[in-house]
């Protein structure tokens, strides 16, 4: 009932509100991510976007042509509007300035905290009130190293470097730390963004109906390479997401608690390299957690990138695996 | 040496050396060149003309506040130009790294900025801004109008005003000398932890930037405890706090929060410091620290500042609309309750910046609304300034365009802030360009309020007003570049462009970049008009000079005393009867009313302890950031001697005669009469016999203008 309402309240406005961009850009294919979400999460953040545009919008607006309209009928010697030279006061204005904002501020105050709860990483009840009681998510371990991104699938053993394959019409719950410094996780079209630390553990999920292509970024700066930490979201049927399963189980490299070692040292993704490794030694999102929290760092050199040209040829040079 | 230092360390230049000057930098090399032969030119012209002395005498140890006030702002401006070349390179480099195949040149893959230079830029950029730009512009304009509009003679502490602008000015080298010996930091002008940790921000930049703001907050903090003496104890009889001037009130909400806010910032600097310094661990990853507890200490500062620096702005243009509406502010009582509403609400707010750090939902909600709390108050201000539209007389020059410029801003401000303080909205253009266009836009409603005073106030401090067409054309550049540079941010922000990229993945982005580097070159046309505003108002001073009440329809107290402001402002303390007094005066015929006699006026004398304390704090901060310990130490003993000195000997302060005073201010007179806009009527006249400043003789309250709805002014 709620979602139908909602639904026929998000489509209604969601065209009125952003016609202006979409005729803009409607030929070449909507560039605004935003608005153009394909996972429920994003979706529910679009609906509370436009809500509160709606809202804050008309205040704001109306607001502007009142302004305008005074600007226009009280110019000097235009003769307008009546000039009042002593008026500063009038209770029944107090009460609506004073009114109008509590008033909004109340009801978004009430959709705020229900979208809170709704896309909580941790539990986001848009996703997990209407999970199947047989529903078989999806789990990914997410860890940021300096400046790649390491996606570990418990659930097969396996292990992904900067390409992101989930399938779609199922549950995905990451967990995500971080080796040396802060990021953030985000896939603009899929679920916002969630902070990933070292030595800490936080949460996020996402669902999409949607086969595609999808932009993965990190968007916290994070040192030199946080441009290039970028990786694609693939999302597959069930039927391909097996078969690439399968691919990448039959990859020959593996990852140790010994290799992880050695890739998590600082590296500028710039190729945009995507490696398969077919398994992953257990508990490693763990241990990296442990590792950091008794002191383990991967340092940077000093004024590593003061000359990227140079930076890059060294680090093409070493061929790390 | 507690911590394990990459690169060198000696005793006796700590980690100093030769490979730390850029020299070989294509950009930084030239720049030090230009710097220099800048310098020469100028130190040669001052010698040249020989104004080392009255350089020296009349500014450099000044304990003026309207001087100060004035170095404040020139400091202010010379450091948003800096600034603003910062934003320009940033814009450049988004414009130029755009996909894979774009060139790069300097040892740059993409575009010209390595991402280690990048880094530095745009924290720079952001710490300049608000910390060494918007700050000491504001506080300039709150040493200058604070002690006029409450009918004092000079801020309650003269001394620590100097010491104030002299620390701050400190702060302002160590970041420029940055530039040229050493680095800055790349972590941003907040600090992410735990990348300015010692492993992940080996060099010196993190240092800097510690220091840097620990001196602006050292510099700030006593500026604050001034203007809040100020106005709680200096304020002139009858100057009750219901007729205080609203400005004065905005001042007073943001040195409260400036007071209770800045030791946050100092402690959390101080903490990362122990870490950088002493190898300590309170924000590192491992070993027991919490770098959330960093995100947290700053922005329960941030936020305050956030506020700190915008509530100013809110005063200012509550003082501007007014004037050129010839009318009193709408809902003055409301206003100031909202300052005070703002004020305490900004403590309760600091989360919003970190929806994503992955507190808790009921953590986030808890925020979220506090936060749109400050919206009902804001809302206020903005229906009141347009009430105060309402009914008026309104003329739209250049002041008044600054501050509606202002006032639509805070529109569009308002309503992203909103948007974002909402977390289901925020996790998605969190760290995204849409944020970086929100705080501009409210910034730039600073900005705005910022020029609008300059235009305003600049006769009441030097006696003549800027050129009306220039200050004009510099508005509509501005606003016009202001447009070009953030409406693409905000559409690149729901294209879901995220901030700080030195590289730019996405070629869909470029169109809108290039848009923004054509508005930051307008912006650039904007600041050749501005140097063109102050080139032609210099030249035209003589035409364009005003008497006391520069604007004709001015309402508080400063437009009372002569422009430009005599340095003991105003000959005989007023005593006010009324929330607006000048504009009470005019209407009543007395606001030319002289005193008959005058008494005689104790004045705080000229102290050079001043600024040789803030240039040891400079060489404090600079040995502190190159770890030469032995300098430290001496120039911290120093600061320590000529402290406890200046406390011993103190200052009798001067006394300036009766007949003396009756001299300048005939002279004043005599000057304004000129202009022909001044009819003085010295004692006597339509009042009687006995001192027109007395408020026995003033009219009876009857006939008050219109501001005297809400409290009563017969105390």
């Amino acid at each position: 009932m709620q979602v139908k309402w909602r639904n026929n309240l998000k489509n209604g406005w969601r065209y009125a509100a952003l016609a202006p961009i979409l005729l803009l850009n409607g030929c070449a294919g909507n560039p605004y991510w935003i608005f153009n979400p394909k996972g429920l999460m994003a979706d529910t953040d679009l609906f509370y976007l436009i809500l509160d545009v709606v809202i804050m919008g008309s205040i704001v607006g109306l607001t502007a042509l009142l302004v305008i309209w005074f600007m226009w009928r009280y110019q000097k010697g235009k003769n307008r509007g009546k000039y009042d030279p002593t008026w500063s006061h009038s209770n029944t204005i107090e009460v609506f300035v004073w009114g109008i904002p509590i008033i909004a501020v109340g009801f978004l105050s009430w959709f705020a905290v229900k979208g809170t709860f709704e896309i909580n990483p941790y539990n986001p009840t848009v996703i997990t009130n209407h999970m199947k009681p047989n529903g078989d998510p999806v789990e990914v371990d997410v860890i940021a190293t300096d400046w790649q991104w390491l996606f570990v699938y418990p659930q097969y053993h396996m292990a992904v470097t900067n390409e992101l394959v989930l399938p779609a019409h199922t549950p995905v719950f990451f967990r995500l730390t971080s080796t040396a410094v802060t990021t953030t996780f985000f896939i603009p079209q899929l679920v916002g963004m969630i902070d990933v630390m070292p030595g800490m553990r936080t949460k996020n999920a996402l669902e999409s109906n949607n086969i595609g292509e999808y932009q993965g970024i990190a968007s916290d700066y994070a040192g030199a390479g946080t441009s290039w930490m970028t990786f694609k979201t693939k999302m597959l049927s069930s039927a391909d997401f097996g078969q690439w399963v399968q691919k990448v189980q039959q990859s020959p490299t593996s990852m140790t608690y010994t290799s992880f070692n050695h890739y998590a040292e600082p590296y500028i993704d710039v190729h945009h390299k995507v490696a398969y490794f077919s398994s992953v030694q257990n508990g490693l999102f763990d241990h990296v957690i442990d590792e950091v929290m008794n002191g383990k760092t991967w340092p940077i050199p000093p004024m590593m990138t003061e000359n990227m040209v140079a930076y890059m040829q060294k680090q093409d040079a070493e061929h790390r695996d | 040496m507690l911590v394990d230092l990459a690169g060198g360390w000696n005793p006796m230049l700590g980690r100093l050396a030769w490979s730390q000057i850029p020299y070989d930098n294509p950009i930084l090399a030239p720049l030090f060149v230009a710097v220099v032969i800048g310098t020469i030119i100028i130190l040669g012209l001052i010698t040249y003309y020989g104004k080392w002395t009255y350089l020296w005498k009349e500014w450099l140890t000044t304990v003026d506040h309207k001087k100060l006030g004035v170095m404040y702002i020139i400091l202010g401006l010379v450091m948003l130009f800096r600034g603003f070349i910062d934003g320009l390179m940033i814009r450049t480099q988004q414009a130029w790294a755009v996909g894979t195949h774009s060139s790069g040149v300097f040892g740059a893959t993409h575009g010209y900025l390595t991402p280690f230079h990048f880094g530095q830029v745009y924290s720079a950029h952001g710490l300049i801004m608000i910390l060494l730009a918007a700050t000491p512009l504001l506080v300039g304009f709150m040493n200058i109008i604070v002690p006029i509009q409450i009918g004092a003679r000079d801020m309650a502490y003269p001394y620590l005003n100097a010491l104030g602008l002299w620390i701050t000015a400190a702060a302002g080298a160590l970041i420029m000398i940055s530039l040229f010996v050493g680095d800055f930091a790349h972590n941003g002008w907040f600090g992410y932890a735990p990348i300015f940790e010692l492993q992940y921000s080996p060099g010196v930049g993190v240092d800097y930037w510690i220091w840097t703001m620990e001196l602006v907050a050292l510099g700030t903090t006593l500026g604050g405890i001034n203007i809040l003496a100020t106005i709680i104890k200096m304020r002139a009889p009858g100057m009750s706090w219901g007729r205080l001037p609203i400005f004065v009130w905005a001042s007073l909400s943001a040195n409260v929060i400036a007071l209770t806010s800045f030791p946050a910032l100092q402690v959390a600097l101080g903490l990362v410091a122990a870490d950088r310094y002493l190898g300590a661990h309170f924000f590192t990853a491992g070993l027991g620290g919490n770098l959330m507890l960093y995100t947290n200490l700053f922005w329960i500062w941030g936020h305050p500042e956030v506020y700190f620096v915008i509530l100013p702005a809110f005063g200012m243009m509550s003082e501007i609309f007014p004037t050129f509406s010839e009318k009193p502010l709408f809902g003055y009582i409301t206003m100031v309750l909202a300052s005070l509403a703002i004020a305490g609400v900004s403590w309760l707010v600091w989360l919003h910046h970190f929806f994503t750090m992955g507190a808790g939902p009921y953590v986030n909600s808890a925020f979220s609304v506090a936060t749109m709390l400050v919206g009902i108050p804001t809302g206020v201000k903005v229906f009141n300034w347009a009430f105060t539209m309402y009914r008026g007389r309104l003329t739209f020059n250049a002041a008044m365009l600054w501050a509606i410029g202002a006032l639509f801003l805070l529109l569009i401000g308002g309503l992203t802030g909103m948007m974002l303080a909402v977390p289901a909205i925020n996790y998605m253009v969190h760290n995204s360009v849409f944020v970086v266009a929100h705080f501009h836009s409210m910034l730039l409603v600073i900005v705005y309020a910022i020029f609008a005073s300059v235009i305003y106030w600049f006769p009441k401090v030097f006696g003549f007003k800027l050129d009306e067409f220039w200050a004009k054309t510099m508005f509509w550049l501005f606003s016009a570049g202001t447009t070009l540079v953030f409406v693409p941010m905000y559409m690149l922000g729901f294209m879901g462009m995220t901030r700080r990229l030195d590289y730019v993945f996405n070629t869909a982005w470029h169109p809108y970049l290039l848009v923004m580097e054509f508005g930051i070159v307008v912006y650039m046309i904007s600041v050749l008009a501005f140097f063109a505003l102050l080139y032609v108002s210099i030249r035209d001073h003589a035409k364009n000079r005003v008497g006391t009440d520069a604007w004709g329809t001015s309402r508080s107290l400063e437009w009372l005393t002569h422009s430009p402001v005599p340095f003991y402002n105003f000959a005989v303390l007023p005593h006010i009867s009324t929330r607006d007094e000048v504009a009470w005066r005019r209407d009543n015929g007395i606001d030319h009313v002289q005193p008959d006699h005058y008494e005689d006026i104790h004045m705080p004398n000229n102290t050079g302890v001043a600024i040789i304390l803030g240039g040891l704090t400079f060489v404090l901060g600079f040995a502190l950031v190159w770890r030469i310990w032995w300098l430290c130490i001496l120039s911290l003993l120093a600061i320590m001697a000529l402290v406890i000195y200046r406390s011993f000997k103190g200052d009798p302060g001067y006394i300036i005669t009766a007949a003396e005073l009756e001299e300048m201010e005939k002279d004043a007179m005599r000057r304004e009469a000129q202009i022909g806009k001044q009819h003085y009527r010295v004692g006597g006249g339509v009042l009687g016999d006995a001192i027109a400043y007395e408020r026995s003789d003033l009219p009876p309250l009857a006939s008050q203008p219109g501001s005297s709805v809400g409290l009563d002014h017969r105390s």
